[in-house]
């Protein structure tokens, strides 16, 4: 055998011998003793190889029952009775435990989405976009990482799957072999850190302390290590260049089709202006019909969806707060329930007494008390998230709502903070718009098709975990429900155009019924809509899931 | 002998595949509910209970389908080096030590708390008028036996490798297919992998 196999068997050894030496003689030991002596010889056992789950088993056993012997005064029947009643407790308990509920559907949302086929797409299109950047395959990969592992709770197939795909890519490229394969470990152990971590569901249930802070609290932390092994490779990648040289310019380049091209020839390079000037004059050869409008509605979705997040923050915060007479009321509502978004928030917070440009100071927004740890932007993601799949639909609803809304209704004054929220916003789609050409336009419809689903499905989970919205049994279900639509999309995505075009022709009106219901709640929730959702609209719903 | 150990296999891997579709029915249930609660305000009384059984059955009976598969975690720190002998030696003794004795007292425990509970016709009381629960607690001596049966298994199989001095086959596990599914998925050939072992065997990414 070999020389560490009997430095293992040493230490072992060591320790089972200081324990008994450390014993006192037979008569004089208590029950904290065999505590000490259980303690040592599981580490021993565990060492050994024995599978963790019956060393502990047997070990609970064996010492419960001498811990029952001794404290009986030796009544064998009693002793064996308790440890029987404990164990089935305890079984019991675990299994009727509602916190640990959401490991398996965790773990089932991670199954799925990491065999949605959408890993090499996206893989691809944040290789392409992030081209530019030193490093950037390994950068593309630890970013691919991260994003599986804010799906996943577990170190799951990411690794074998970024070791198949990103590996000889990196290889390819010339990258260190060291080098590809610590960014690939590294990157794939990153999804037990980043929630939704079974880890932490585990912890929570046995220390009993909330999941909810727990994956409020362990977020930032496993982002910044995303961050800092991107950081690290950034920084390797120009210090040592022949370590992850960059990428020739062939594997840079990104396919324009024709169409596109054709519009960039006549009207210019800048994608936003040309389309629009195209749109304007008669077709440009070899341009399908309605072809401009289309890209033109992708480009612009960006946009689109600012627009609409803005508008419904504003009504949020500014809408006249009915709660200020019945305070006593909203106080003790206010504290405990966190619903999350602006809109609620702005009305609680409002409830506290106070007018909410008040409460909020000037350089904060109105945001919900009790979460006042959480960095204002993630509201405002999970509220961009939510919103997204809204869009132009939201858009009509509010202003159906804003019509129906009683006429003397005066509006609060708009806070400092939204308004420099919306300067920088608008200075970013800005500086977005002048660079868009129509090769990145092609890199962002890349990004739509495989990012943005896997993050909207992310931040949604996430963010109704982190703001209370749901407990974590619930949006682990609702997760993993939304990989199995993804698995299936991407999986009809995949299939030949005949298979797929009658199965979708089915699917559109089912769920665009779904997702009118979900955005009639969502409005309802902003406290856009007075109503909740007629019930046969709910019910129709529930068929279309399941269709 | 090796037909009635893989026999037992298969028995475990069966039972462990067929309670694994209840992921999905659990699935579909909680956000069914959730669906129904939120945007119908329509809640069940029963959901949470259902819900419970339903994941307490899929946690208790995976347990022989892991032992089949080799899956429970071990401290691996010595006991990949060891050979086969050795560790046959430790699994042995561990799982006559450790294994027999809780497990045994699991179902002899559960059998006693499962009888007792539908002495009573017990039914849960999370909510009032809950749907009972005596089936439930059937489910622990009924797992706890499957883990016997599969332990005594692997019990024998300890004690033929200890004669032969390697370790007997099993019920082919299900790993492999899986990364060849993984390796489909991404569209990567077995040739593929070779040629990249052969390019790292000539010096290549130093």
């Amino acid at each position: 055998m070999r020389k560490e196999v009997w430095f293992g068997l040493a230490i072992m050894a060591f320790v089972v011998i200081l324990t008994f030496w450390a014993l006192p003689p037979p008569s004089q030991i208590t029950q904290g003793h065999l505590g000490l002596l259980m303690l040592s010889l599981i580490v021993v056992a565990i060492m050994l190889g024995f599978p963790t789950a019956f060393t502990l088993m047997g070990m609970g056993i064996i010492f419960a029952f001498g811990s029952y012997y001794m404290q009986t005064g030796g009544h064998t029947q009693v002793s064996i009775r308790n440890t029987l009643d404990l164990m089935v407790q305890r079984a019991y308990y675990v299994m009727s435990n509602d916190v640990l509920i959401s490991i398996p559907l965790f773990v089932f949302m991670g199954y799925l989405v990491e065999r949605s086929n959408l890993i090499e797409k996206l893989f691809k299109s944040l290789h392409v976009a992030l081209a530019r950047i030193p490093a950037s395959l390994a950068v593309a990969s630890l970013v691919t990482c991260a994003v599986f592992a804010t799906a996943t709770g577990i170190v799951g197939a990411v690794v074998t799957l970024m070791g198949l795909l990103a590996f000889p890519a990196m290889l390819k490229a010339g990258y260190n072999v060291k080098v590809s394969a610590g960014v690939i470990t590294a990157g794939g152990c990153l999804g037990i850190l980043i929630p939704p971590s079974v880890m932490l569901i585990v912890y929570g249930a046995t220390a009993g302390v909330s999941v909810v802070q727990l994956y409020a609290g362990a977020f930032l932390p496993g982002i910044m290590l995303a961050g800092l092994y991107i950081g690290y490779v950034m920084v390797l990648a120009k210090i040592k260049p022949q370590f992850a040289p960059p990428l020739p310019e062939s594997e840079r380049f990104v396919p324009i089709p024709p169409a596109n091209a054709a519009i960039a020839a006549s009207y210019g390079p800048k994608a936003v202006p040309s389309l629009f000037r195209s749109l304007k004059a008669t077709a440009a050869p070899g341009v399908p019909e309605g072809h401009a409008r289309r890209q033109l509605l992708v480009a612009l979705s960006p946009a689109i969806a600012f627009v609409v997040l803005m508008g419904l923050t504003w009504h949020a915060i500014t809408k006249p707060d009915f709660a200020a007479d019945i305070s006593g009321i909203a106080i003790s509502t206010g504290g405990t329930e966190s619903t999350g978004e602006p809109g609620a928030e702005g009305a609680q917070g409002g409830g506290l007494a106070e007018p909410p440009q008040d409460s909020g100071g000037l350089a904060e927004p109105p945001t919900e008390p009790t979460a006042a740890d959480q960095p204002k932007e993630r509201a405002e993601a999970i509220a961009a998230a939510e919103q997204k799949k809204v869009e132009q639909k939201s858009a009509e609803a509010a202003r159906t709502a804003k019509a129906a809304a009683p006429a003397d209704w005066v509006r609060d004054p708009t806070p400092e903070a939204f308004w420099i929220v919306l300067g920088i916003g608008v200075a970013l789609l800005a500086v977005l718009y002048v660079m868009m050409n129509f090769a990145r336009l092609e890199i962002f419809k890349m990004l739509l098709a495989s990012f943005f689903p896997l993050a909207l499905l992310i931040l949604a989970v996430l963010g109704s975990i982190v703001f209370g919205l749901a407990t974590p049994t619930e949006a682990a279900a609702i997760g993993a429900f939304g990989g199995f639509a993804l698995a299936a999309v991407y999986a009809l995505v995949a299939k030949p155009r005949e298979v797929s075009r009658p199965v979708w022709r089915t699917w559109i009106p089912l769920w665009v019924l779904f997702g009118v219901s979900v955005v009639w709640f969502l409005l309802l929730k902003f406290e856009v809509l007075t109503s909740g959702p007629p019930v046969w609209v709910g019910w129709m719903s529930i068929i279309a899931i399941a269709a | 002998m090796q037909n009635v150990l893989l026999f037992v296999d298969k028995v475990s891997t069966w039972v462990g595949q067929a309670l694994s579709w209840l992921i999905l029915s659990l699935t579909l249930l909680i956000s069914w509910e959730v669906f129904s609660r939120y945007v119908l305000n329509h809640p069940h009384p029963w959901a949470f209970d259902v819900m419970i059984m339903m994941y307490g059955t899929l946690f208790m009976m995976a347990g022989a389908y892991t032992l089949a598969k080799e899956g429970h975690v071990r401290g691996d720190v010595l006991y990949g080096f060891f050979p086969p002998r050795l560790q046959a030696w430790i699994d042995l003794v561990l799982f006559i030590c450790f294994f027999i004795p809780g497990v045994v007292a699991l179902c002899w425990a559960g059998y006693i708390y499962a009888g007792e509970s539908w002495a009573i016709n017990e039914h849960s009381n999370i909510t009032s008028e809950g749907p009972p629960i005596y089936p439930f607690k059937t489910v622990i001596p009924v797992a706890g036996a499957f883990v016997l049966l599969q332990g005594i298994v692997e019990i024998i199989r300890c004690v033929i490798c200890i004669k032969q001095g390697e370790w007997p086959s099993r019920e082919q596990d299900v790993e492999e297919v899986d990364v060849d599914k993984l390796k489909k998925m991404v569209h990567v050939k077995d040739e593929d992998i070779a040629k990249l072992d052969r390019y790292l065997q000539q010096g290549g990414g130093k």
